[in-house]
């Protein structure tokens, strides 16, 4: 693997999102920066929904993301959003929240792991 | 060919477009269910589709089911692609009408391939329906002039009289009879026969309006259909057929040939009588007194 993925290789599984770009480089650089700009309202819907208690909303909200990071490989954050998806679909708020702090915490390292990409290129 | 993708996530949106241009898909791309039904229900619309389950205005299945609704149209391949995984979804995913199902992320070489699979349903289909198409030619057409044949137009014939009557309008009817065929078949041989048979049915053909019919009544005898015709030009437009016939010889592969048509001609106006063997009776009559007349004539019922 090239140098410059070194960092985002921490984040991400990086040969099975090549494989997905079909080794697009191209493509993928897109791909993180449309991370970067959507990731924000994204974690909005979903913090938003926690605190208004909706969990219907929650459950959708999660969903998205969930999608979003499944499509980039980025397994452990799809995981936990799976997992936030799965508890406001239950009802089950306290684990909706106890995910969503861990869930944040994997999301900010994502996007740090894709700034440093996007800087190293 | 042209796909349809629909998905309101712009991530797996931008994916799917670039991993099908690249394996040469022409791609339509929606970000909600109600486009995407939109597009699919179009006749020109795409006939193979990737569906998001949860899309704003209509979900995946609902796409299913509002473009299965359609009736006797050809067949769209749909697939739901969607991080809907379970058995549950899957089961209800099929039986709104989805063909196939996929799960995100997406494999592009599987998803490649299953597309590859409702392409070769779809072949199949057309397939099926151009031989459908062929056989009820077959079964209406005379396999000589490619004009209808007997039993067609004899339908044509009967529809038409019912129309008349409901529309208080006026159908012609004509039945022509090719003159000295016989003489043409024992001179030259029946090929050149058909050769002629062939070149009148194409000056019919030319001769009428686009929504007129023709057909071939028996061996030289032709019988056509023209609707919404008022009688006080009956004879005036069998003329113009007549002429249309005679007023160049035929080119034969044995050389010109003079060739000219009997008409008997009859102008229908919704009359209780005017069965179809009336009315063909009546022509027929009509033709036989054209010929008594030196032929190359038109007479009228």
């Amino acid at each position: 693997m090239d140098p410059e993925y070194a960092s985002l290789e921490k984040a991400v599984n990086l040969p099975d999102l090549l494989a997905r770009v079909e080794d697009d480089r191209e493509l993928l650089n897109d791909l993180l920066e449309m991370f970067q700009t959507e990731l924000p309202g994204h974690l909005e819907a979903l913090q938003e929904s926690i605190t208004t208690g909706e969990l219907s909303v929650t459950a959708k909200a999660a969903h998205a993301i969930k999608g979003m990071l499944a499509n980039l490989s980025m397994e452990k954050g799809a995981t936990l959003a799976a997992t936030v998806e799965a508890a406001a679909r239950n009802g089950d708020i306290q684990t909706v929240k106890s995910t969503f702090i861990v869930f944040e915490q994997e999301t900010a390292s994502l996007s740090a792991a894709v700034d440093a990409f996007m800087a190293g290129k | 060919m042209k796909i349809l993708i629909a998905d309101d996530e712009p991530i797996s949106l931008r994916m799917l477009e670039k991993t099908l241009r690249r394996a040469g898909y022409d791609v339509v791309a929606v970000k909600d269910g109600r486009a995407a039904a939109k597009e699919l229900c179009d006749p020109e619309g795409p006939r193979i589709a990737l569906l998001d389950w949860i899309m704003p205005e209509l979900d995946g299945p609902a796409v299913c089911r509002q473009v299965r609704l359609r009736r006797g149209q050809r067949h769209i391949h749909l697939v739901l692609l969607t991080s809907k995984n379970s058995k549950q979804d899957v089961v209800e995913g099929l039986e709104s009408g989805a063909d196939d199902y996929l799960t995100k992320p997406f494999d592009p070489e599987e998803l490649k391939a299953r597309l590859h699979t409702g392409q070769r349903i779809l072949q199949l289909e057309d397939s099926l329906l151009e031989a459908r198409e062929e056989m009820r030619y077959k079964a209406t057409h005379d396999s000589l002039t490619s004009l209808l044949n007997r039993g067609t137009i004899m339908e044509l014939l009967a529809r038409e009289l019912v129309r008349t009557r409901r529309e208080k309008r006026c159908t012609l009817v004509v039945l022509g009879d090719v003159d000295h065929f016989k003489l043409v078949n024992d001179t030259y041989g029946h090929p050149v026969g058909d050769e002629v048979l062939r070149e009148v049915a194409r000056r019919l053909l030319a001769s009428v309006r686009s929504y007129d019919f023709v057909g071939r009544y028996g061996g030289e005898e032709f019988l056509l259909v023209l609707n919404n015709c008022d009688a006080s030009m009956a004879m005036a437009r069998a003329e113009q057929i007549r002429n249309e016939i005679c007023r160049l010889p035929i080119t034969s592969t044995q050389g010109p040939l003079s060739i000219s048509l009997s008409l008997g001609v009859f102008s229908a106006c919704g009359d209780e009588s005017e069965t179809v063997e009336d009315v063909l009776s009546r022509v027929d009559r009509a033709l036989y007194t054209a010929k008594d007349a030196g032929r190359n004539c038109c007479r009228l019922a």
